[in-house]
């Protein structure tokens, strides 16, 4: 057997080896390598930071704990700037399964930045339908949540005085991992009630995303968590995601170095074998 | 560090660690960690969806409210039930009907709005821009979306790409080279969607190895070096066992 075909055949286990260590070193020792921050994320960024204060901005939690680790830091990172610029922020989600997630989320951000639930921020929690729950609040935000998470009727909040339907919505961005998501309330929300939208998504989801945000159908997009720490850079805020930039890089060269290798034996077998 | 923080940490370590052995081989240790996984999600989707539908949006309205409206669309939902009967099965095809027809209904124009019209019409761009002064202009800046250039590359990929997937035509001598074009960028395009998938599972590792390390914290009790050393003794003895007493081959 010769070197080519030997490592051809290596053990699967030795590549996920080495993927650990290049994850884990650079998470024990951090370089800090820089991160440039990319039109797409700064279309949400910037559109934040110009909304007046007090305007209604809305955030759909649309992900549950298997996309936690790329998608949490991103609505952090969201929350922490809305909160800074004082907007009244309404969150909601349309996955069952990430409600308990996203009310810990919420609470923990809005502790953090010292919000009062009711008057700055309120958390809707999740009614069933998926796209029609989008319709629904398009025409009767109260109808499709008539309480909140914690079960207190929402036409008594402070936080959402005025707001009648999504029209009254000055700024929405959904966090999405899956359907319903970003495509969802573009098709169902933005699309027919007129307002403006960003979104943030898995890195699988943002290929799929980016003609939307070309065509200028959604202003922004924050893909997985190379844009959260892009997003976390921005508000000078770094977390999580910031922390995670040097193994994500680490991993993506040792595959680039693993195709390269691979490519290398592969023809190199070929032209013994000619 | 609160109690309950402190029993997540080590149920969080341990179930990641659990389904980590997957790596090595399959195990009896992940089909634990699989199994609980499927049963907690499940169990969890049932109490949410009970709590929130049930209680809160058809019997506090009803019991509290008096809204006895909702008693239509609660029986349209009843009816879905009628399929575990066999000779009520037919009852449930009208509530079939309706969510059907409203879904196409809603879906269909919307839909097309959004992905058809919006698309083509982003898709047909000027090649050339025409400016007051300057007269015709043609940008070149391969990073700008809307420029010309990116205008032309967009034309030529949808081109030969519709062309490649039109049967109709053998696709020979002109034919052969628009459909070899359309395949360099369908190519391209799968191979920025493989990018983007490595870079979110890669991501997805990240993220469950901050958890490992930040409870390897002692003021966790460090979870994740204890459980390590048991879940690796674990398997250490499963792999005895399995030398010991080899599968039967039949």
């Amino acid at each position: 057997m010769t070197f080519s075909e030997r490592m051809l055949q290596i053990d699967r286990r030795i590549i996920f080896l080495v993927i650990g260590l290049c994850t884990l070193l650079p998470l024990l020792y951090p370089v800090g390598l820089p991160i440039k921050i990319t039109s797409e994320v700064r279309g949400v960024y910037d559109y934040i930071e110009l909304l007046p204060e007090h305007s209604v901005f809305l955030l759909s939690i649309d992900f549950d704990p298997a996309s936690k680790p790329e998608l949490y830091p991103q609505a952090i990172a969201i929350l922490r700037h809305a909160f800074r610029k004082k907007l009244r922020v309404i969150t909601m989600t349309l996955w069952v399964s990430g409600t308990g997630m996203a009310d810990q989320l919420v609470t923990q951000v809005a502790k953090e930045m010292e919000k009062e639930y009711g008057k700055d921020y309120v958390f809707l929690g999740w009614s069933p339908g998926g796209q029609a729950v989008i319709i629904n609040m398009g025409q009767d935000l109260y109808s499709a949540f008539p309480s909140d998470y914690g079960g207190k009727p929402t036409k008594d909040l402070p936080v959402l005085d005025s707001v009648r339907n999504l029209k009254d919505v000055t700024y929405m961005v959904s966090l999405g991992a899956g359907k319903p998501g970003v495509e969802e309330w573009y098709v169902f929300g933005k699309d027919k009630y007129k307002f403006e939208m960003g979104g943030g998504c898995t890195g699988v989801m943002a290929p799929g995303l980016y003609p939307l945000l070309r065509s200028g159908q959604i202003n922004g997009l924050i893909g997985g968590l190379r844009g959260a720490a892009e997003y976390e850079s921005l508000i000078g805020q770094k977390g999580k995601a910031v922390a995670g930039m040097d193994a994500q890089s680490a991993t993506h060269f040792a595959i680039i170095v693993l195709v390269i290798m691979c490519n290398a034996f592969y023809f190199s077998l070929r032209q013994q074998r000619r | 560090m609160p109690f309950e923080l402190i029993v997540g940490a080590w149920v969080a370590t341990g179930l990641t660690l659990l389904i980590f052995t997957f790596l090595y081989r399959d195990n009896p240790l992940f089909k634990l960690a699989e199994h609980l996984y499927v049963g907690v999600s499940v169990g969890y989707i049932i109490v949410k969806t009970y709590d929130t539908v049930i209680v809160h949006l058809v019997v506090k309205p009803i019991v509290e409210n008096g809204e006895v409206a909702l008693l239509i669309p609660v029986a349209i939902g009843m009816l879905m039930l009628a399929r575990y009967v066999p000779k009520a099965a037919w009852m449930s095809r009208y509530a079939f009907a309706l969510i059907v027809g409203m879904g196409a209904g809603l879906a269909i124009p919307r839909t097309i709005s959004s992905f058809i019209l919006k698309q083509i019409e982003d898709t047909v761009r000027p090649l050339l821009s025409l400016t007051g002064t300057d007269g015709i202009t043609f940008s070149m800046d391969v990073l700008n979306p809307s420029s010309n250039l990116n205008a032309i590359i967009i034309l030529l990929g949808v081109s030969s790409v519709l062309f490649y997937f039109f049967f109709s035509i053998e696709h020979s001598g002109v034919g052969k080279a628009v459909a070899r074009t359309g395949i360099i960028f369908l190519m391209i395009s799968f191979g920025a969607a493989f990018g983007y998938t490595v870079m979110a599972r890669m991501s997805l590792l990240i993220g469950r190895l901050t958890d490992l390390i930040e409870f390897s914290d002692a003021s966790y009790g460090r979870p994740t070096i204890w459980l390590l050393i048991l879940i690796v003794g674990a398997l250490f003895m499963l792999a005895r066992r399995r030398t010991d007493h080899p599968p039967d081959s039949q």
